[in-house]
């Protein structure tokens, strides 16, 4: 039998817990070359906006025949990044389709030329 | 001119938010269309709200949209209510009816704005709002030649055909192909044979350099939901075999599908046009993807 409440309701008993990761940390997101002139870098894409080619002026320069000078543009959103062809001669293909533009999502595979990447979502 | 057709909406049904639909996206059918300087809209499912927002995103000239709906299903009517450019008064906004001197589409679209339904009435849009038709199934938008053509779905759809500069492309959402074939038995008894469909919807899509079709459906989903208006995937890769299409854009993806149920889906397809031999480049219809054709 229990004389009072609190003998049924024991009070609650604080622990220490380890200090969880804040999931504010934000994780950039990543184009991954899997073939092409750029094997092994890893691309971290942190600007609001990117050109990708051919041409040493460009953010992402990627030295091969196959690229136009100035070949994608890289147009960050509120959800990730949206991929434009910049009028090149041998187009942006996102999984095999030629696109004029699409938005990334998480393992993409962008083939510009002979330049493959794997597109990473950050957060 | 090339034509530039973006998707913004391109599931089936009702709106699939979540992560395992991420991919090809959970919004119903909105599809872009631009011609120079010419805007068409094909449908206003959920996707066209983010349409609005990009259009404005775009610069501060007015809009012209010229709306094409293959009918007024909710999920293919629901984001006009959100398309902010419909409420900026130097905007203008076309509403196609499918038929001479018919309305209805008009009258629809601004029927789901009355009170019951949602908090802002149609009258409330500062647009310039107008209904126009087409005379025998066909206008012309701006140099764009469009004809239309009458579905098998439940209280009937439209396809859509737009040509100009010898492009072509087709959207024929919602519509039950198997409904058309003139032995129903034969996909089962006879899985690897083309099936027969009819002349009139070969010679609308014949040549189409992108067909956006209805493809709901696996060959195993399509028993448990015929007459529900959907056709099998499959059976729209033999429409497009037949009509010596170019492209076809797997569309309407059913809300029970996953990213990779659609892969799937679209693998079958692929397969089932290299089985024929055709060089018809297969994919599914995505959010976010734009093409120049």
């Amino acid at each position: 039998m229990y004389d009072t409440i609190q003998d049924m309701n024991p009070p609650t008993e604080l622990t220490a817990i380890p200090v969880l990761p804040s999931p504010s940390i934000a994780r950039p997101h990543v184009l991954q070359p899997v073939s092409g002139p750029l094997l092994p870098m890893l691309i971290e894409l942190r600007e609001d906006a990117l050109i990708v080619g051919r041409a040493t002026e460009t953010d992402i320069q990627i030295p091969s025949s196959t690229l136009s000078r100035q070949h994608m543009r890289l147009e960050r959103r509120h959800d990730g990044y949206r991929a434009v062809d910049l009028g090149s001669v041998n187009g942006i293909h996102l999984n095999g389709i030629r696109v004029h533009s699409a938005v990334l999502r998480d393992g993409d595979i962008l083939q510009l030329g002979d330049a493959v990447f794997m597109y990473h979502e950050g957060r | 001119m090339p034509l530039f057709v973006r998707f913004w909406g391109v599931r089936g049904s009702i709106p699939t938010p979540g992560r395992t639909t991420q991919r090809f996206g959970g919004n119903t059918s909105c599809i872009e269309v631009r011609a120079d300087d010419t805007l068409l809209i094909l449908d206003g499912g959920t996707g066209m709200r983010e349409l609005g927002i990009d259009l404005l995103a775009r610069g501060d000239a007015p809009i012209v949209a010229h709306l094409l709906f293959s009918h007024m299903h909710w999920d293919h009517i629901q984001g006009f209510p959100f398309f902010l450019p419909a409420y900026q008064p130097k905007n203008r906004c076309v509403i196609y009816g499918a038929q001479q001197d018919d309305t209805r589409f008009h009258h629809l679209l601004s029927g789901q704005m009355r009170s019951a339904y949602f908090p802002v009435s149609f009258t409330e849009l500062r647009a310039n709002i107008i209904s126009a038709s087409m005379e025998a199934g066909e206008v012309e938008i701006e140099g764009v030649k469009v004809r239309c053509l009458e579905q098998p779905h439940p209280g009937v759809s439209y396809a859509y055909s737009l040509e100009k500069d010898g492009k072509k492309i087709v959207y024929a959402t919602d519509s039950e192909l198997d409904m058309l074939l003139p032995d129903s038995a034969q996909p089962d008894a006879n899985p690897n044979d083309i099936r027969g469909l009819p002349q009139t919807f070969i010679d609308f899509v014949q040549d189409a350099d992108l067909l956006v079709a209805d493809g709901q459906y696996t060959d195993d989903e399509y028993p448990r939901h015929r007459g529900w208006g959907h056709p099998r995937a499959t059976t729209v890769v033999d429409l497009a075999v037949l009509a010596k299409v170019k492209m076809l854009a797997v569309h309407h993806h059913d809300p029970m599908q996953t990213d990779a149920d659609v892969d799937a889906k679209v693998e079958a397809c692929r397969a089932r046009a290299q089985s024929f031999g055709s060089d018809l480049f297969v994919f599914g219809a995505r959010e976010g993807i734009e093409l120049r054709i």
